[in-house]
């Protein structure tokens, strides 16, 4: 890139070779699981020699967990502020918060699959990445629900969990960028222990 | 099972039984004693000669066995869930002819007691089968989907009068399990039967809604 635009600054194209290996490895990860993925294939992959691997990062090792860092804060942040935009009403904050989240997998479908599946059984270091990303939005979700002091104490561990196990089953099954189809159940499956009987959500813009 | 968390042995020198019994019950030792292991250290730490030495079998004796760790690692996983299925399946059959927050009720309290009983198997269940990559995951996520099927036999419409869909109760399963690992992963496998009331409410909410769930779970 740096042919074609030579004014580009210095750090710009460093920072961009970063994010080029990450995606790099999360498209090759998602594809081929992290045990095959070799260094070679990700310089390959990322049109960066094997020098600037090691540059930027440790190895292998290093370069996807810093991907699932990267990738899991930029999920949690795009959650976050969808949950805040709907100020004051907590359900309508939880679904805008949930309907960014499926938004976030359809469109990078490679990184939600290194966050949520690949993640879990790669290493110990990945497995202990997701059980914190996990730990970050039971946090979120309970922020959005306090003053529901009768219901138990797991139940948002049991919410996220489950939609965390929906997504999952639909990123393995290779549909991710259908996520956002899973709106209204998901919407109603969340919000039901809140609701009480009867109440159907309405899921806004999505039918 | 011994002070050293090794699995009884058979008695040394002739002792009259068959090759066959011995080698099952090898078997099962060095089954046990991986999941032993497991709890204990972890996948990674998890060695053949860690398991040999819980299981009293000779290193080996092992390979006569299993291939490799990974093999005996699935074998396990097999069988960890087939306890955990039949535990579920006694449980339901106790409440035959009973309404289905009845079989729900008696499932659940069933499955925590096992775990509460046997930590090490609700570890390799829950927490370390996740771990152990694609293999084993599928084998999971089976587990869980056949739960789902036990789970909606019998149930009642949903609180709006219409089915509950499918996908509620898998994310209802699927949630209490991983709710379920964060716990044992916390350690806090003994204390799951803690847990009973609000698992019970949370499982029967979605079939009931949240208001007569709570109402079943209070009445006992």
């Amino acid at each position: 890139m740096s042919s074609t635009r030579p004014e580009l600054p210095r750090e710009f194209v460093a920072g961009h070779k970063r994010r080029r290996m990450m995606d790099a490895i999360a498209e090759l990860t998602s594809e081929q699981g992290y045990e095959a993925t070799k260094i070679a294939d990700i310089v390959r992959q990322a049109a960066v020699a094997r020098k600037t691997l090691y540059d930027n990062f440790d190895g292998k090792e290093d370069l996807f967990l810093s991907a699932i860092n990267s990738t899991m804060t930029e999920m949690r942040v795009v959650v976050e502020e969808a949950c805040a935009h709907d100020g004051a009403d907590p359900e309508a904050g939880i679904v805008a918060g949930l309907e960014a989240l499926l938004d976030f997998i359809a469109a990078h479908p490679a990184a939600a699959r290194m966050c949520m599946v690949e993640a879990i059984s790669a290493t110990p270091s990945s497995a202990r990445l997701y059980d914190a990303g996990m730990r970050e939005f039971v946090k979120l979700l309970q922020k959005r629900t306090t003053g529901n002091s009768d219901l138990p104490d797991t139940i948002e561990e049991s919410l996220a969990g489950g939609v965390a196990w929906i997504l999952q089953l639909q990123i393995r099954r290779g549909e991710a960028e259908r996520a956002a189809e899973l709106l209204p159940e998901l919407s109603q499956f969340v919000l039901s222990p809140y609701l009480g009987v009867g109440k159907v959500v309405d899921t806004g813009r999505r039918k | 099972m011994d002070d050293d968390g090794g699995i009884e042995r058979l008695p040394r020198g002739r002792h009259g039984l068959s090759p066959e019994f011995v080698a099952r019950n090898q078997r099962e030792r060095l089954i046990a004693g991986l999941i032993q292991a497991l709890y204990e250290v972890g996948y990674q730490k998890t060695t053949v000669s860690l398991i040999g030495k819980r299981a009293a079998v000779s290193k080996s004796d092992f390979y006569r066995h299993f291939g490799s760790k990974d093999e005996c690692f699935v074998a396990a996983y097999d069988v960890a869930v087939e306890r955990i299925r039949g535990q579920l399946l006694a449980a339901c059959q106790e409440a035959e002819g009973g309404e289905w927050p009845q079989r729900i009720r008696s499932a659940l309290a069933a499955l925590l007691e096992l775990f509460a009983a046997e930590p090490a198997l609700a570890s390799i269940a829950l927490v370390e089968g996740l771990r152990a990559g694609r293999g084993v995951y599928d084998r999971y996520q089976v587990a869980v989907e056949s739960f789902v099927v036990l789970m909606r036999e019998g149930a009642p419409l949903g609180p709006e009068g219409t089915p509950v869909p499918e996908a509620t109760d898998e994310a209802v399963v699927g949630g209490i399990a991983s709710m379920l690992g964060r716990r044992v992963l916390a350690g806090e496998a003994e204390r799951l039967s803690e847990l009973f009331p609000e698992i019970l409410e949370f499982a029967l909410a979605a079939h009931l809604g949240a208001e007569e769930a709570r109402r079943i779970v209070s009445a006992g």
